[in-house]
């Protein structure tokens, strides 16, 4: 398993180096430059011209590539151009509210997702079934934004049983939570339906039922636990896109986090900021990458020896 | 397409919920909260002399020497009095007594005399460019020596970018300074901040220094103040409107007519520091020949957009200065107000006759152009207008909608847009030379304007002027010129606006060229 997982590690070297060049590369491409917001009425066309030259923008991208992954491989992100400050330090900041606002989504879809799942495949073709289902799709066709926006007219508007916006306490944190959850419950519902249908057609279930264990039983024990392996990977995958679909929500509910952060840096063209919070944000997908793959192998040996570990 | 969805969502939904008054109220009768959309969120720091962009609780931890009325008049604030020499190479300045920082460090002429060379090498130098050198009088009489006269250093002693911070803190937290901490004399001290999100303060118990442009002359009314930033502007008006705030400092245009329908909202509206306008690319076809220039400018029916789009809120436009501005009262010749009449007659004389369509035609060429703007739902719904303003006197606009962060690299570019859609915030006339000079040209000055002429009298503007009234004449014929090549067409001077909830009081008139610190000391809890 260690072996697994070193291997699965190292697999993400290289992938972070073309990450990093992207990154880099599609921010620098985008027109627009950080020094439309330095530039003051009064200042001179030189003064511009030296603004350029103290941030290095006059030099070759590939120059300026090299400069930034140098730092970025020892740890330091550099300097925020507009706002002033350490990239690492804003990052720091922000990171914690959205790791509780991305916790706390995956909590609420994994758990809503996986019993709405068993509950749909349990009771499969029964109008609790449909219904169910009809919800999720109707869940995971809706934009955030919309979605975000009718949270706030339904509770916080019209009932008052949360704050409009903010992260000033524990309940505003609720609505953005459920707004990026839907999403993720539809998901993981389908999956976990899908898997569990498919495993109790299987013959070894079929030998359980014939045993007479009870059905409860055999589906939460023996079905589920099959079922639990594609769950896994999609609850891998989640935690990167969660950390990315919070963007836009916590943009809606003024709420501070890296997704905050970055749709100030892109109006900004902060590169450096830009460039930091895309980086965290990759880093965080291929994580949560690993992290299923890692879950998935522990569950099912077949995977590790695939993989060629023991 | 999301603000559009916004509203759409808004307006049904508000209509079907239906809104039962403003919600139990959060905050405590000694405090308030006030929150800052779009334009004002993003301010990276409170470091006003190395900040490019400062928000309102700048003027409420900090204090100038002297701050502006809307009328553009000057009155003191740490300074009792200034007088300059008759050949403008010397200001004197008295300072009020007893002032101190917020961190009891006392502030005096050695304070000035620090704080002047603080700007040496940062984006605001240019404000202290004209100071040869700080002479302290006595600990209470400051004396700058010019190194050449100009007559705008009140104007820019006003601005947000020359409130005084503390010098030993300043010099303590370094680039932290503004960030971590901010040490001034103002009425609030400055509790807590988080970049793009909120800033606590509390009140200076201490503060009886405030300009006569306060009727309250002692510490502000409220202990505590939080100014939150919300970008999202349908988040702001629902806070609002839910209590959780008590104050948008700046209304979002497009919610005007919800707020002003709203009977639990006030809305106040002030004059505006804004003006909306259409460059005109001079150096593409075909507005190379000035008469397209003029016929195109004369085109634009200002008053139609003035009562369409913005519900009356403001003012038609007629020059390219805000009509505070002295500068902004030139010859009723040089003034660019609608007259269809006149614009169909210039296109006839430079040979531009209407075709079959109604679209004119030169030379077997159609008269189509394109139109720039920025993304937003003001900016698109105005093109729109603009748009259809322009084919009714035969010109055919095709118009573009390009990313706000990346607008201005294109005009870069010089000859790849014709007319655009664009706004400016300023309070002062040298607006003229940023956006008109030929050193500009690209971005700011995307008409690309580029006349000998004009340059001259730009000259004598920006560096010959010696005193105010001088300045204010020079400026005054360099603005005509301007006017007369017909480099822009003026559309709209908005408003700006400010809407409150319940629980808060407002001065009767709100001083200054804007929400700053001196209305702010007024502000008082409703009961």
């Amino acid at each position: 398993m260690l072996q697994f997982a070193i291997r699965r590690l190292a697999m993400l070297v290289p992938v972070f180096l073309a990450v990093s060049l992207v990154i880099f590369m599609i921010i620098h491409l985008v027109p627009g430059d950080p020094l439309e917001h330095l530039i003051q009425v009064g200042s001179s066309p030189e003064q511009r011209a030296q603004m350029i030259a103290r941030y290095g923008l006059d030099q070759p991208l590939l120059v300026q590539y090299g400069r930034w992954l140098a730092k970025v491989v020892t740890g330091d992100l550099g300097d925020a151009i507009v706002m002033r400050q350490p990239v690492a330090r804003l990052i720091a900041e922000n990171m914690p509210h959205s790791l509780a606002l991305g916790g706390a989504a995956l909590i609420f879809s994994t758990t809503v997702g996986i019993v709405t799942g068993v509950l749909a495949a349990s009771f499969r073709d029964s109008l609790f079934d449909r219904a169910v289902m009809g919800f999720i799709l109707l869940g995971s066709t809706l934009p955030s934004f919309w979605l975000a926006l009718l949270m706030i007219l339904m509770f916080a508007v019209q009932f008052e049983w949360f704050p409009v916006s903010g992260a000033r306490s524990w309940d505003a944190l609720v609505l953005p939570a459920l707004t990026i959850g839907i999403g993720g419950t539809a998901l993981i519902a389908r999956v976990t339906r899908a898997a569990m249908i498919e495993i109790a057609n299987r013959d070894f279930v079929r030998v359980l039922h014939a045993k007479g264990l009870p059905f409860w039983r055999i589906q939460l024990r023996h079905v589920l636990q099959q079922a639990m392996l594609p769950v896994m990977t999609i609850l891998g995958l989640r935690i990167g896109w969660i950390l990315g679909g919070a963007v836009t929500v916590e943009y809606v509910f003024a709420r501070p986090g890296l997704g905050s952060l970055l749709i100030t840096a892109l109006g900004q063209r902060d590169y450096p900021l830009v460039q930091g919070c895309l980086l965290m944000l990759a880093i965080a997908v291929m994580l949560g990458t690993l992290l299923g793959d890692l879950a998935q192998a522990a569950l099912d040996p077949r995977l590790r020896e695939a993989m060629g570990a023991r | 397409m999301k603000t559009m969805m916004t509203r759409s969502l808004l307006a049904l939904s508000l209509a079907g919920l239906g809104f039962t008054g403003l919600a139990a109220t959060s905050a405590q009768a000694q405090e308030a909260t006030f929150v800052m959309t779009a334009r004002l969120v993003g301010a990276p720091t409170y470091n006003p002399t190395k900040a490019t962009k400062l928000n309102t609780a700048t003027t409420l931890i900090f204090d100038r020497l002297v701050v502006q009325d809307a009328d553009q008049s000057f009155h003191g604030q740490l300074a009792s009095s200034w007088d300059a020499s008759p050949d403008g190479m010397q200001w004197t300045f008295k300072l009020k007594p007893g002032v101190k920082f917020h961190n009891g460090e006392p502030f005096n002429a050695k304070t000035i005399e620090w704080w002047v060379p603080q700007f040496k090498g940062t984006e605001n130098a240019f404000t202290v460019e004209a100071i040869e050198r700080v002479e302290v009088v006595d600990d209470l009489t400051v004396r700058f020596h010019m190194k050449h006269p100009d007559p705008n250093l009140l104007f820019n002693l006003a601005t947000s970018f020359m409130c005084i911070p503390e010098p030993k803190a300043y010099t303590a937290l370094g680039d932290k300074f503004g960030v971590t901490e901010a040490i001034g004399t103002g009425p609030y001290k400055m509790q807590q901040f988080s970049v793009g999100q909120q800033t606590v303060l509390v009140r200076n118990d201490d503060y009886a220094w405030a300009s006569d442009l306060s009727t309250n002359q002692g510490p502000a009314k409220f202990k505590k103040l939080t100014f939150r930033e919300i970008a999202e502007e349908s988040t702001a008006y629902l806070e609002l409107k839910t209590g959780g705030a008590d104050m948008l400092v700046n209304v979002p245009t497009d919610f005007l007519p919800r707020i002003q329908a709203d009977k639990a909202v006030k809305l106040v509206t002030i004059p505006g520091n804004e003006l909306v306008y259409m460059p005109i690319n001079t150096s593409v076809e075909p507005f190379t020949d000035v008469r397209l220039r003029e016929a195109t400018a004369f085109a634009v029916n200002q008053k139609e957009i003035l009562t369409s789009l913005y519900g009356g809120n403001g003012a038609a436009a007629d020059t390219f200065l805000i009509s505070s501005l002295k500068e902004s009262q030139v010859e009723p010749k040089y003034k660019i107000s609608y007259d269809p009449e006149r614009s169909k007659k210039l296109f006839d004389a430079a040979g531009w006759k209407a075709g079959p369509d109604g679209i004119r035609v030169k030379d077997g060429k159609r008269l189509e152009v394109k139109l720039w703007t920025q993304n937003g739902t003001e900016f698109k719904r105005l093109v729109e207008i603009v748009q259809a303003q322009l084919k009714a006197v035969g010109m055919q606009a095709d118009i573009s909608i390009i990313d706000a962060g990346s607008i201005n690299a294109q005009y870069r570019k010089k000859t790849e847009h014709q007319l655009a859609i664009r706004a400016y915030q300023w309070t002062n006339a040298d607006i003229v030379d940023w956006f008109f000079a030929a050193k500009r040209a690209g971005y700011p000055n995307v008409s690309m304007f580029n006349d000998p002429e004009a340059e001259r009298l730009n000259d004598i503007a920006m560096n010959k002027s010696k005193t105010w009234d001088e300045r204010v004449a020079n400026f005054t014929r360099y603005h005509e010129y301007v006017l007369s090549q017909y480099a822009f067409a003026p559309i709209y001077q908005p408003a700006q606006s400010l809407a409150y909830g319940k629980r808060i009081t407002l001065p009767q008139v709100i001083r200054g060229t804007g929400l700053y610190g001196p209305t702010m000391l007024d502000i008082a809890p409703a009961n």
